[in-house]
């Protein structure tokens, strides 16, 4: 499942992974570590809202 | 004693074989909303089935009240006793307080009525006229204990009214003592207030005593007030496990809602002692054992329960943030309550209820602003009837946006949410030093301290902040909050400078929790393991930066100034996502997604609608740019620009983590041949911020959010949309795309950073722009902080190199 970044609108979509913070593609949203941010606005995981 | 109550088809004995009478409590507007639409649209046929209802559930007399704002009381009972007279079996209960009304409608009814109710609230002189009409009609009379004191909350008290009414009634108007139902009152033990632990037992005792003291009298109890508060189902088996005992003190009739009460027998003895816990303040976590116990029970008919009394309805209203008919519901609730017992008994324990939904994510942002309006809004009305609220007691809270920055809205949640649960609030504004925070904790003496600030620099200053107040000798705890803090930073580099607790809050309501905390004695520093939460900053993963990029062929050199933008167009431009998910705070939290598309449907974009619709039509908005394009080269870590007006350096911080990024990185320095550059600064204007802060000063909660909301987001759409304007300028994009989903991941060339921002947090960088762009021009100042004013301005360095991405340092 795809999550967004309720601060800038980001999108962790696990098919891409997240290269900035250095995660592969396949890492569901949930197995994210904890100090996990967004990529672009550094907001933490708990600010992100399901989106599909 | 044998005392009957008669309608024109039957005598009904008040001491049943098996107790008690029940007294149908649902023909009253302010309790069933059912009855009130009926009487509103004077369906007179409607309100009559109300009563037919009841009686086919058991009801075996009908109270029937028909007082409300609005409506002519007198006429209304003729037309309704009229009616209610040939068609109910059931004896008639007259509820009003009016003896005008009275005086009118028992000489129509053709039975024996009861008449509900006398107090001694204006000293008995109401009393008199109603006790010589029972007299001539011979009806029976509800007596309340209420006196000029206010309504009897201890034993001795209720005891004692009841006495003193028993003498008027009884010794001086001559009603027979079993024609008078003595209704001692309760009040809810679901409220968790101390003064009211023992309310059951007070009520109990006090049918107890009176009854041995007056032993021919008879008596009632509007049984639901005792669970006021707590969840329906859990209310449900409480009032039955209630009127149980109370019938076994003596209690022979009751008011009640005849379809809603369990045979003793059916309740589980679990369930009962669950109850008799709570009902006999057996134990200090009874109220919390009860609420979790009842917390799994089926909730059933959730709505039709809330609407059974005027102190569900008040709750009801803040939990939906519905001020309609507020007035009237206070006005109601004024002759049952002290205005203060209104406001810490009802208004407070609700507006806890939304914090915990909020909390529980059950609850969004802007419902609970919307509730903290009715919150105000009763407040206001209430204060007219009260004394000052007193401060003495209550914790209180000195909140204040750091120096140097002018950022409110924070902290003005924090107001808002804090002042709205009955604390004491001193919001002292922004850009404080903290030489003032320190005087000003001292002159006021307040419990606890709060500092707001959103800038990266504003973090900073809280931690040097902590050292002074150290130094000052402080001994309150310090709540930050703010964009740019992290619990990390909290604690590790301003917790350790502070005697007394300092607290992260990231959110209004960690704040609340942090001031309950406090009241609790249990507030505790924000503490931090690195080893559990590793924290590293994510980077672009670049390893060499391409030296060969050439400069972008730009279409003028110097500052140029835009003052005739469109305003609609920024619209395309406006973040969605971030507006209503994260300004707004319309987060999707626990919803399905088909529920989050209904409430986007149903209820955000309708607003984002009126709002965009309000913003045009007000020409509350100004759009104007002030840019340009220069030639620059690279210096280490410093850019070096070449204007007009003499070269300019920005200085720019790097990485001190790998990959050790500055924006410095991305310019050719003079051997490589030199670059170009561009810088903007845009604004939206005054305006729209200036309807914004009204709003605030109104107590306008929800819209003020969403307007300002509304406001930085646009001012960002404006930079998003300038971004491509210029890029469109530079030949890197061929048109207008207005892609805001490509734009928020940079599917771009090239990068802006804002100044304030992560990549360059130093706001001193805007000296040098402003003599650059000369952003005067378009109406744009720089505070003594380097901040701008209109705070809706936002401004940039432009970076054409394709590898610049956002970054932290």
């Amino acid at each position: 499942m795809r999550y967004i970044c309720t601060c800038c609108g980001y999108t962790y979509d696990p098919t891409n992974g997240d290269g900035m913070n250095g995660v592969m593609p396949g890492v569901a949203f949930e197995d994210l570590p904890e100090g996990w941010v967004c990529p672009l606005c550094y907001a933490s995981k708990d600010q992100f809202d399901p989106l599909d | 004693m044998k005392t009957s109550v008669a309608s024109l088809y039957q005598a009904v004995e008040l001491n049943q074989e098996i107790p008690p009478l029940l007294i149908g409590e649902r023909c009253n507007p302010n309790g069933s909303k059912a009855f009130r639409e009926a009487l509103l649209a004077e369906d007179w046929e409607k309100c009559l089935k109300v009563g037919l209802d009841q009686e086919a559930r058991g009801a075996q007399v009908l109270d029937l009240c028909v007082a409300y704002a609005g409506r002519d009381e007198l006429e209304d009972m003729i037309r309704l006793v009229k009616l209610f007279a040939g068609s109910c079996k059931s004896p008639l209960m007259l509820d009003s307080t009016n003896p005008e009304t009275l005086a009118a409608v028992l000489p129509l009814y053709p039975g024996r009525a009861i008449i509900n109710s006398i107090n001694l609230e204006d000293g008995g002189a109401i009393l008199d006229k109603i006790c010589m009409l029972a007299k001539k009609y011979g009806a029976a009379v509800v007596a309340l204990t209420i006196t000029e004191e206010g309504m009897a909350l201890s034993c001795e008290k209720k005891v004692a009214t009841a006495k003193q009414i028993y003498r008027l009634a009884v010794d001086k108007h001559g009603l027979r003592p079993q024609d008078i139902l003595f209704d001692l009152l309760t009040f809810t033990v679901g409220s968790g207030d101390e003064k009211m632990r023992n309310a059951a037992i007070e009520t109990l005792n006090a049918i107890k005593q009176v009854r041995k003291e007056l032993p021919e009298v008879n008596f009632t109890l509007g049984i639901s007030n005792i669970s006021f508060g707590l969840r329906p189902a859990a209310r449900k088996v409480l009032n039955s496990v209630f009127l149980h005992e109370a019938v076994t003190a003596g209690l022979n009739t009751a008011i009640v809602d005849a379809a809603k009460v369990l045979p003793y027998a059916a309740i589980s003895d679990e369930e009962r002692s669950y109850c008799l816990d709570l009902l006999y303040d057996r134990s200090d976590d009874a109220l919390m054992k009860f609420i979790e116990h009842f917390e799994q029970a089926v909730e059933e008919n959730d709505e039709g329960e809330d609407e059974s009394l005027l102190e569900e309805q008040i709750r009801h209203k803040l939990l939906k943030g519905d001020k309609d008919g507020l007035e009237d519901l206070l006005s109601e609730l004024r002759g049952r309550w002290q205005p203060l017992d209104i406001i810490n008994g009802l208004l407070v324990p609700a507006m806890r209820e939304v914090g915990e939904l909020f909390g529980r994510g059950e609850l969004l942002l802007p419902f609970v602003l919307q509730s903290a309006e009715v919150m105000k809004h009763s407040v206001t009305l209430l204060e007219p009837y009260m004394e000052k609220l007193a401060d003495e007691g209550r914790t209180s809270i000195l909140l204040a946006t750091v120096a140097g920055d002018v950022h409110d809205i924070g902290k003005n949640l924090v107001d808002i949410i804090l002042s709205n649960n009955g604390y004491k609030v001193y919001n002292i504004g922004i850009k404080v030093p903290a030489e003032e925070i320190i005087a000003k904790a001292k002159e006021l003496q307040v419990d606890v301290i709060g500092l707001s600030g959103l800038l990266v620099k504003s973090a900073l200053l809280m931690k040097e902040n902590m050292v002074q107040f150290q130094a000052a000798g402080l001994t309150q705890p310090v709540l930050l909050g703010g964009a740019a803090l992290t619990p990390k930073f909290v604690a590790e580099d301003c917790v350790p400078s502070y005697e007394k607790p300092v607290v992260y809050c990231a959110d209004a309501f960690a704040g609340l929790k942090a001031i309950r905390d406090f009241e609790a004695g249990k507030l505790l520093a924000t503490r931090w393991d690195s080893a559990v939460f590793p924290s590293n900053r994510p980077s672009p993963q670049v390893e060499v930066l391409d030296r060969s990029q050439e400069p972008p062929k730009v279409p003028f050199l110097g500052e140029q100034f835009v003052t005739d933008l469109p305003a609609e167009p920024l619209f395309a431009y406006l973040n969605q996502a971030a507006l209503f998910r994260g300004r707004w705070g319309y987060r999707r939290g626990k919803m399905s997604k088909e529920e989050y598309a209904e409430l986007t449907e149903g209820t955000v974009l309708p607003l984002y609608a009126r709002l965009k619709e309000q913003v045009l039509s007000g020409g509350w908005l100004q759009p104007k740019v002030a840019y340009g394009y220069f030639d620059c080269c690279s210096e280490g870590n410093s850019l070096l620009v070449q204007s007009a007006a003499g070269e300019k350096q920005f200085n720019f911080p790097r990485q001190s983590a790998a990959p050790h990024l500055c924006i410095a990185d991305y310019f050719r320095t003079p051997e490589e041949g030199g670059d170009r550059v561009g810088f903007f600064i845009v604004t939206i204007g005054e305006m729209l911020a200036e309807r914004t802060h009204e709003l605030f000063a109104v107590d306008s909660y929800h819209d003020y959010l969403m307007l300002h909301g509304l406001g930085v987001e646009l001012t960002d759409a404006l930079a998003e949309y300038w971004h491509e304007q210029m890029r469109i300028e530079v030949g890197i994009q061929q048109q207008r795309d207005a892609d805001i989903a490509a734009y928020v991941a940079q599917s771009y060339q090239g990068s802006r950073y804002g100044f304030g921002y992560p990549a360059c947090p130093d706001l001193s960088a805007h000296l040098p722009l402003f003599e650059l762009l000369q952003a005067e021009r378009i109406g744009i100042k720089l505070t003594e902080s380097f901040e701008m004013v209109p705070e809706m301005s936002t401004s940039a360095i432009v970076v054409y190199h394709p590898q610049a991405k956002y970054f932290a340092v």
